[in-house]
């Protein structure tokens, strides 16, 4: 093909595609009107930005309140171990008194540091108590982002009805079928009991185990 | 036995699940642990350091799990490094790409701390028999 020819090629197409868009356009505006739903569009349109809004707060709202827990606990997991390992290591000196219980300079210093131990514990399982408090707290979140995501399924539901019956009434009949999804990046299953997806890690085990792997 | 010294790169979008993976890795005794936030910041991390062991999201911006855990694949360095995919995609035909691609485990989310303990063993296991 001559270089001539391809322009003149490129150029028929590039023409018919707009020519295309255009029509399309049209046909889209034409079917909106005729369905009263113009309106509807608009309005689910003002309502996508507002949307977006509302899933960052979810989005925020809810890592806030994951940091909020783990760093509770990063807070009571030393406490924890530090009664653990103190509890341990006098068990252990008693242990020892128990089997040889003579030398007695040595037991008086074990009983002071046993009284020590039991007049910090309180304070230390208090420290403890109100983390887990913390982390309790921090729930919150799940009220909260509830709400958000109950009003933001009204304005996708919306959106979506309306959208699928503009393309349904423009698409050709033998697409109509065929409007399904084929893509390997779905996120967690929202709604149980999909046949094409896993319930929970036995099925996983159990699939790759069917395969050989 | 496991050598909890093996150092350890967790590759995920989000923090808290970064924090999460890492918090059970440590109860594990796995302490050597880095983090990534997506699959190319996770094969440079892998190329630049001697990592042992890998455990990768999905579903992440910029490159995905899976096309990470292929480049791993085709790299002559890195070729043999388990990964162990941890990702909310649940579809079979999921699992099915994770496994043919080489993945040497796979948990959905949410997890518990024992199933990543179950699978993180099996590996091992398999990998000192093989």
């Amino acid at each position: 093909m001559s270089k001539n020819a391809f322009d003149a090629e490129q150029g028929n197409t590039a023409e018919e595609l707009l020519g295309r868009i255009g029509q399309l356009t049209r046909q889209l505006r034409e079917g909106l009107r005729e369905l009263g739903l113009d309106k509807e569009v608009a309005k689910a349109a003002q309502a996508i930005p507002d949307a977006r809004d509302r899933l960052a707060y979810v989005a925020a709202t809810t890592e806030r309140a994951a940091h909020r827990a783990l760093n509770a606990i990063d807070v009571a997991q030393p406490l924890q171990e530090g009664l653990a390992s103190d509890a341990k290591g006098l068990s252990k000196r008693w242990d020892e008194w128990f089997a040889d219980p003579i030398e007695l300079d040595h037991a008086r210093e074990l009983v002071m540091d046993t009284r020590g131990f039991l007049q910090d514990v309180p304070q230390k399982t208090n420290a403890i108590n109100s983390q887990l408090m913390e982390i309790l707290m921090a729930q919150d979140f799940q009220d909260l982002t509830g709400q958000v995501i109950k009003k933001m399924m009204e304005v996708v539901n919306d959106v979506e009805t309306q959208l699928l019956q503009v393309l349904i009434d423009n698409s050709p009949a033998e697409k109509r079928q065929e409007i399904v999804s084929n893509s390997l990046q779905n996120g967690p299953q929202i709604v149980p009991g999909n046949p094409d997806a896993v319930a929970d890690q036995s099925q996983v085990d159990d699939l790759l185990e069917s395969l050989g792997f | 036995m496991i050598d909890k010294s093996i150092k350890i790169l967790v590759v995920d979008d989000f923090p808290t699940m970064r924090r999460i993976v890492r918090n059970l890795l440590k109860e594990l005794e796995f302490l050597n642990v880095d983090e990534a936030e997506d699959g190319a910041a996770g094969l440079e991390k892998l190329r630049g350091g001697s990592f042992g062991f890998v455990v990768s999201d999905w579903n992440m911006p910029n490159m995905d799990g899976l096309t990470m855990l292929q480049n791993i694949r085709a790299d002559p360095e890195l070729g043999k490094l388990p990964v162990l995919m941890v990702t909310a995609e649940a579809k079979k035909e999921n699992i099915v790409a994770a496994a043919q691609a080489g993945a040497n485990g796979y948990v959905v989310k949410p997890f518990t701390a024992a199933t990543l303990e179950e699978k993180i063993t099996k590996i091992f296991e398999k990998l000192a028999k093989g």
